[in-house]
């Protein structure tokens, strides 16, 4: 087959459609509170089984690119992030829309969604094999500096030092629930079945962001939360503002790319070292979390661009470093297609048709995000009576939803009620969300650290300095601490 | 008025979302199957137990001529999906689809709600022997190399490991080279295998799946603790061959929970040896890279005891390690 043919076999009307309607479908499950494109993926992962590996490989392709964008939509009009990688757009953008200016927050939204996107597909069509072969320098040590890098930005974020010290710890606490894997043994767990396999990070977010908001909006009309009075704005207005804020782009895309080429490391983090760098550049620091839109163009920008990395050491290597990327690895396992280098050997018509194909979904994303924002702006006119109890049913599903497990929901609920305390008291909610995904990531790579250093009968230190590029890491851990220190004496 | 009358509409139609998915199984009738069969996998989607579920869900679903649906309830290793598929009722609506021995493992080593005997277990369809395989550029070419070192060294090996299976083989596989070496928990298949091709452990322990990906990425598989020499890999050693007595494997199993009645049963088992023996079957999982091996009721439960036997003595001696 050659190039011609795999060229217009991506244009076919079959392929077009599935992309349009996988980043669709995508949108709507990221948008929607609990599910997320996870979920979305290993709902319609059946489906893909009966049709050609490609076209399938697109579906949910379009499904995780339009997840990643979605959940800012939710987040922005209604201050309920659709999934946990829309955090800061909820931060800066739903204080845009209090002050009716949604339009402008979603516009930032997908546009910075776009640039991420096509950078991370671009990556992924042109450097797979080295970047994956620098992926698989990080061992548990590196993993470690670079976990503890993202507790450090948390320092940037903002908000009383003491509460944001609470916040942390508490997402910290959350995150040793459970049965220790190397240990076996079991942590805060109170017997309870459930709590063994630890409180995952999805319905913690949901609790904190969703339930809460929810909670302490009942009994309010729209018009006390929100002033529907929308200014106008054009496009172009925007793409030319983040044009000018091509280095915010362009950082936030690396960052993503970066954190999605490491295993087991999850987007979250891409989105707050984004976030969080932001913040430190800028002009007006103490705009954010008031509505600075540079806060959404770094984590939008970070969260679509680690679409494609993801996929980098999937197809280069054949390891899946994410659930997302694992159930792509089931779809395509089971059409009899093993992953790694040879794919681009054996199967050049689904490698490349999937690659390029990953670049139409960012058009069809942008494309649905941009012409769509009118219609996603109507949801501010629904009065609050049918919201709360909307965003209350939904969120509750997606709780259950993530594991089938009405645990989980239980979860949520609890959360949400401490959410709901928290945000009257002023404790920062997203440094909690940092210290449940970091904690684990920590722990277990300290853990590892320690366990190879005693194979190899070297201190824990020895193990973890003999490697420049853990030396690197640990350079930079102590440059962003320095950086935090700063910018806070200076706005005491 | 008409606004609010629309909204209202679809809110409702969200309730109804949301109890069509709770929607209750199980018929009324006489003849089984009389409703819709949920397949209980405890994993996530798109391993290799859920792809086994999938297929056998499709296949199954024709020859009974009923809807089956595959539900994914992860979490603690398999064991809160296994303890669900062991409570629930046993009327041939609940089944449950896992990869033996993580049942067995899991009841000795945790104090799980279900025992081995709390299940039927109704065939195999699988038999995917575990592997131990070197990094590229490893030191480590033959089993003799790691017999050599390991003496001189005790200890000073790091296999990479995940799932509770994966501890396990690591264990077995030093006892019987009589050798001290140091596992290493990763969380899934996908960090396991960033391990060894990274070189930050000097084996891994995984199961026959990884082989390909292992040998892509510039490593080499050192042998398995297979029966005899697979198909799919004829170059690969079993360490018996290699002169260790070492058998471990995943084989995905239907399951229902203990209780089944046999009329019930016999509807079951039937299905599945038709499907079983359809050579369409075998070619389904050998696609999705599955070694298939057909067992029916009466050797999957001689295959099975026969198993426990020989893992329990590993898990007793090795007890500290799971406390």
């Amino acid at each position: 087959m050659d190039s011609l043919q795999i060229f217009l076999g991506i244009l076919s009307p079959a392929v077009l459609l599935v992309i349009f309607f996988g980043v669709l479908i995508g949108i709507i499950v990221g948008a929607i509170p609990g599910l997320n494109g996870a979920i979305g993926i290993s709902l319609l992962l059946p489906i893909t089984f009966t049709m050609e590996p490609q076209i399938g490989l697109l579906l949910l392709g379009g499904i995780y690119m339009g997840g990643m964008y979605g959940g800012s939509i939710t987040a922005i009009l209604l201050n309920v992030p659709g999934d946990v990688v829309a955090a800061p757009a909820a931060m800066e953008g739903y204080p845009l829309t209090r002050q009716g200016r949604s339009k402008e927050a979603l516009y930032y939204s997908i546009f910075s969604s776009m640039f991420g996107g096509i950078i991370g597909v671009l990556i992924l069509i042109f450097f797979p094999p080295p970047l994956a072969r620098f992926a698989l320098q990080f061992g548990p040590a590196e993993m470690f500096f670079i976990a503890l890098s993202g507790l450090v930005v948390i320092g940037a974020l903002g908000g009383n030092i003491y509460k944001s010290l609470f916040a942390v710890f508490f997402g910290l606490f959350i995150s040793t629930i459970g049965v220790d894997a190397i240990t076996a043994s079991q942590r805060f767990t109170l017997g309870n079945i459930n709590l063994r396999s630890g409180i995952s990070v999805v319905p913690v977010v949901l609790g904190l962001f969703c339930l809460a908001e929810m909670f302490l909006n009942i009994g309010k009309k729209s018009s006390e939360v929100v002033t529907y009075k929308e200014q106008d704005i054009k496009r172009m207005t925007v793409i030319k503002d983040i044009m000018r804020h091509k280095m915010l782009v362009i950082k936030g895309s690396l960052i993503g790319t970066f954190v999605g080429l490491l295993p087991g490391v999850g987007t979250t983090l891409a989105v707050f070292l984004s976030y969080g760098e932001a913040k430190r550049v800028s002009k007006k620091p103490e705009d954010f979390e008031n509505g600075n839109v540079e806060g959404i163009i770094a984590a939008e920008s970070a969260n679509n661009a680690t679409v494609g990395s993801t996929m980098v050491p999937l197809l280069a290597l054949g390891v899946p470093g994410s659930p997302t990327t694992a159930i792509i690895a089931g779809a395509l396992i089971i059409h009899g297609i093993i992953l790694g280098p040879s794919l681009f050997v054996q199967r050049p018509d689904v490698a490349y048709t999937f690659i390029f194909g990953m670049l139409l979904t960012v058009v069809a994303m942008t494309l649905i995000g941009a012409f769509g924002i009118k219609y996603f702006a109507y949801i501010l006119k629904i009065k609050m009576e049918y919201i709360v109890p909307t965003v209350l049913v939904f969120t509750l599903f997606g709780a259950y939803s993530l594991r089938n497990n009405v645990f989980d929901v239980l979860i949520a609920i609890i959360l949400g009620v401490l959410g709901a305390v928290f945000k009257k008291t002023g404790v920062p909610l997203a440094p909690i969300i940092i210290g449940v995904v970091l904690g684990g990531l920590i722990e277990t790579n300290l853990v590892r650290s320690m366990t190879i250093a005693g194979a190899r009968q070297i201190s824990l230190l020895q193990y973890m300095l003999t490697n420049p590029l853990a030396i690197g890491l640990l350079a930079l851990v102590c440059v962003i601490f320095y950086v935090v220190i700063k910018m806070r004496v200076k706005t005491q | 008025m008409k606004k609010k009358l629309i909204l209202l509409l679809a809110v409702t139609l969200m309730f109804s979302l949301v109890a069509i998915g709770c929607n209750d199984n199980g018929g009324d009738g006489d003849v089984y199957p009389n409703g819709t069969i949920e397949i209980i996998v405890p994993y996530s989607a798109g391993g290799g137990g859920d792809t086994v579920a999938r297929i056998l869900a499709d296949a199954l679903s024709d020859e009974l001529d009923a809807q089956i649906n595959v539900i994914n309830r992860e979490g603690a290793g398999g064991e809160l999906g296994i303890a669900e598929i062991a409570a629930s009722e046993a009327d041939g609506y609940t089944l449950g689809v896992f990869g033996y021995p993580d049942n067995f493992v899991l009841e000795h080593t945790r104090d799980t709600d279900f025992t081995f005997d709390d299940l039927e277990y109704l065939g195999a369809f699988d038999d995917m022997p575990m592997g131990i395989f070197a990094g590229p550029g490893s030191d480590f070419e033959t089993i003799e190399d790691i017999v050599a070192y390991g003496q001189e060294n005790p200890g000073s090996i790091a296999i990479g490991e995940s799932g509770a299976l994966g501890l396990l083989h690591v264990l077995a596989f030093s006892d019987h080279l009589g050798i001290e070496t140091t596992p290493v928990n990763y969380e899934g298949g996908g960090e396991l295998m960033n391990a060894i091709l990274g070189g930050h452990v000097d084996l891994a322990s995984t199961s026959s799946m990884s082989h390909d990906p292992i040998k892509d990425g510039g490593g080499h598989p050192i042998g398995f603790a297979a029966a005899e020499r697979m198909d799919m890999f004829p170059d690969v050693p079993t360490f018996k061959e290699l002169g260790y007595d070492l058998e471990m494997g995943v084989s995905r199993v239907l399951v229902a929970p203990a209780g089944l009645p046999e009329e019930i049963r016999d509807v079951l088992t039937e299905a599945l040896d038709n499907i079983g023996n359809d050579p369409e079957l075998k070619e389904r999982f050998e696609n999705a890279a599955l070694p298939y091996r057909y067992l029916d009721y009466n050797d999957v439960n001689e295959v099975l005891e026969r198993s426990n036997n020989t893992l329990a003595p590993v898990i007793e001696r090795n007890s500290e390690r799971f406390q």
